[in-house]
């Protein structure tokens, strides 16, 4: 009995130490974990699916890339090189439909603010294809805004005062003249009737009205202080625009061509999104740290959600259940990889019928700068698997019932699509060294013009900049910014970008602490803005200054310079790509304004 | 002299109404062919072409929208693409496009859900009398 009972209690000590004790697998084993498919994800409400619905594309600003982002797993799936200090972007096909538009999948057309450039990529291969340069002076910063027909683009000359009308099949442009100074016209959107274009002047807080064709300034509308974002709704009944330093939006009538309502919103607004159905638009609001969400229908703010830090541009998915906020600060969010610092994606639940209503669901760091992005269903991007390239090229693919082709200006017809890496910076040196606490101006130093230039919320100081044709130049750049309170951020980055010919040769890095250098030789006369690529405020935009390279004998102006000779823009590319550059000067003013409907 | 003051009152008024830009007065009226933007119901369809009875509006109206020859036809869920010929009568759809040449001539439709969110709330809002494109 007792032998019995002893066998009994060791059985049971075996079967539960068997059962709590779980036997380790020695290296080398397989066990059933292993043998787990690791390509099938368990149906998880946290786990993000392998196959995205939508794709976001992201200008990614200072890191001269497009960002390709799955929505919404949030993972990055690419970086397509695009040139110098990328902002924004329309889809080809037509403006109808929300600031999506309706695309056809062939490209996007991105403003390149450092090189003075639109960038057209190709959505199939991914790469970019043509670079149309723009005439000289321009000094882009948006390309926001297609005509319904798709084939004119409309760009903002911010650092010169003018505006322009570009035909995509060849470069052609028409260029608007602004006055009075100073001017900027900032941010466009096409009306979606083929009637009016509209776009912000934040020295003139005022939105113009430009009639598509001819392409012409018909008025301005006086709305809050700086305006900024500036869309049409998708009915086209309405614009919408963010007063950025008057913290309203402004809701204009698109018939009467006045203010209709003014919205009180968060403070700081800098871009608004609307819905694929015109019900909601959502703002960004820099300072408040939040977005407002406002019913078109009724005319007022209905809700407002907290974001992570500091938001500038934002995005709102094909199917509208998603809104991106692309925040410029992180503020501590994220483990630091370098001496500027992370910012970050924040990807908000705005399915009024969902758990998480309102609610972050993802934040994530990104490269470079987050600029404007705009999401497509990832269907668009046709699925060519190996072998299948002849059909992308040479036959197109289906939407449904429209069948795409790839055959558009002179020089890419029979099927040809270059692989361009346009330059990002090149032909300077630059390096960090510790901060430089001499006085600003310029110092003669052997051959060398020595520039102590000083960066702060929000301006440069010198604020004009003469050097010689042909000179050495030596930036020293320093970020003596202390207006961290206000960005709620300790290391503010500043920055310098000359734009144009000077973009590449500049795109200069300024955290506190620390000076950095630029050397380059400064060959090419003219008057070219510089402007702060790194953001670091609300008034970030308004943070500008002039670079004259002065001709042998005379002064460098609008109208004296190698202007010409800097629109072939043949420094951004290999020297046996040039055609795939077109436009340039040679093209300026030759559309045949009312006689190119855009509808 | 009262008399001629209020023809001249009437004759006043009647010239500031005939003198209104046609545009004015369209903000609270609900829809109009000139929006580039119409959501409702597919009544008939046919040879490219459809007819849509306009919803979530106080009055609705009747379009008649022909397919650009680039446009394309897909659902709001995951932009899966289909044909022409797979819209059929009673369903919901936003139609994207532009009135060009007499015709309004639709870029993309897009089948709606009924039971998503936006759609949900038009149709709780048009209920409660908050209509769509703020008729009023």
């Amino acid at each position: 009995m007792r032998k019995s009972f002893l066998f009994s209690l060791a059985a049971v000590v075996a079967v539960m130490f068997s059962y709590t004790v779980p036997a380790h697998a020695k290296r080398g084993d397989i066990t059933d974990f292993d043998k787990r498919d690791w390509m099938v994800v368990e149906p998880k409400v946290s786990d993000a699916p392998l196959r995205d619905y939508a794709l976001c594309y992201d200008a990614g600003g200072v890191d001269g890339a497009i960002g390709v982002i799955g929505v919404p797993s949030m993972r990055t799936y690419r970086h397509i090189k695009c040139g110098v200090d990328m902002h924004n972007f329309p889809w080809s096909g037509s403006n109808a439909g929300n600031n999506n538009g309706t695309p056809d999948g062939k490209y996007l057309y991105v403003s390149d603010k450092g090189a003075n450039t639109v960038v057209e990529v190709n959505l199939q291969t991914g790469w970019a294809e043509r670079i149309f340069a723009l005439p000289v002076p321009f000094g882009i910063h948006h390309s926001a805004a297609l005509s319904p027909n798709g084939k004119y683009l409309w760009a903002t000359g911010e650092l010169s005062g003018r505006m322009l009308k570009l035909r995509l099949e060849d470069g052609a442009t028409t260029v608007l003249e602004i006055p009075p100074a100073p001017s900027a016209p900032d941010y466009p959107d096409a009306g979606k009737a083929g009637r009016y274009v509209f776009s912000g002047n934040y020295y003139h807080s005022a939105v113009m009205v430009f009639s598509q064709d001819p392409f012409k300034l018909i008025k301005e509308i006086p709305v809050g202080k700086n305006p900024h974002g500036t869309n049409v709704s998708p009915t086209n009944r309405i614009v919408t625009v963010c007063d950025k330093l008057s913290a309203t939006l402004s809701i204009i009538d698109t018939d009467k061509l006045k203010v209709a309502r003014v919205i009180p919103v968060g403070a700081g607004p800098l871009h608004n999104q609307i819905d694929s159905l015109g019900k909601y638009d959502y703002i960004s609001c820099f300072v408040s740290d939040s977005t407002s969400k406002v019913d078109l229908m009724r005319m007022q703010l209905v809700d407002e959600f907290p974001i992570h830090y500091r938001v500038g541009h934002n995005s709102i998915a094909p199917d509208d259940a998603y809104y991106m906020s692309q925040n410029k600060f992180s503020t501590g969010l994220f483990t630091p990889t370098g001496i500027v610092f992370a910012v970050n994606f924040e990807l908000q639940d705005i399915d009024e019928s969902s758990d998480t209503y309102g609610k972050s669901v993802k934040i994530f760091p990104v490269d470079g700068e987050p600029h404007e992005a705009r999401q497509i269903f990832a269907s668009l991007i046709q699925r060519w698997n190996t072998g299948k390239g002849d059909d992308l090229f040479n036959k197109g693919y289906d939407l449904g019932d429209w069948h795409v082709d790839f055959d558009h200006g002179p020089g890419l017809k029979g099927g040809v699509h270059p692989q361009l890496e346009p330059v990002h910076a090149a032909n300077t040196k630059k390096w960090w060294v510790p901060r430089d606490d001499s006085k600003p101006g310029i110092v003669k130093k052997g051959d060398v013009y020595e520039v102590h230039i000083k960066a702060f919320s929000y301006g440069y100081v010198p604020r004009f900049i003469h050097v010689p044709q042909g000179a050495k130049v030596r930036f020293v750049f320093t970020n003596i910014d202390k207006a961290a309170g206000l960005t709620k951020n300790p290391d503010v980055t500043m920055g310098l970008a000359v734009y144009g010919y000077y973009g590449p040769r500049t795109m200069i890095i300024g955290p506190r602490g620390m000076s950095m250098i630029a050397e380059f030789v400064a060959d090419k006369a003219g008057e070219y803005e510089f402007y702060c690529q790194h953001f670091c405020g609300p008034i970030h935009l308004e943070m500008r200054g002039t670079f004259f390279v002065d001709p042998p004998g005379g002064t460098a102006s609008q109208s004296v310079g190698d202007y010409q000779s800097v629109s072939e823009q043949e420094q951004l590319l290999d020297a046996t790509e040039g055609e795939w550059i077109v436009g340039t000067n040679k093209l300026r003013n030759t559309l045949h304004e009312g006689s190119e409907p855009t509808i | 002299m009262k008399k001629v003051s209020l023809i001249a009152a009437i004759f006043f008024g009647f010239a500031m109404f005939l003198t209104q830009p046609a545009e004015a007065g369209r903000y609270g009226n609900g829809s109009d062919a000139r929006d580039t933007l119409q959501i409702g119901v597919i009544k008939t369809i046919g040879n490219r072409q459809f007819t849509l009875e306009t919803r979530f509006e106080k009055t609705a109206k009747t379009y008649s929208i022909t397919m650009h020859p680039k446009s394309y036809v897909l659902t709001n869920y995951r932009g899966t693409f289909k044909h022409f010929t797979d819209l059929k009568k009673g369903d919901l759809v936003a139609a994207y496009g532009y009135m060009k040449d007499g015709k309004w001539q639709a870029r993309q439709v897009k089948i709606l859900d009924p039971n998503h969110y936006l759609v949900k709330r038009l149709a709780a809002d048009a209920k409660a009398g908050v209509y769509y494109k703020s008729e009023r």
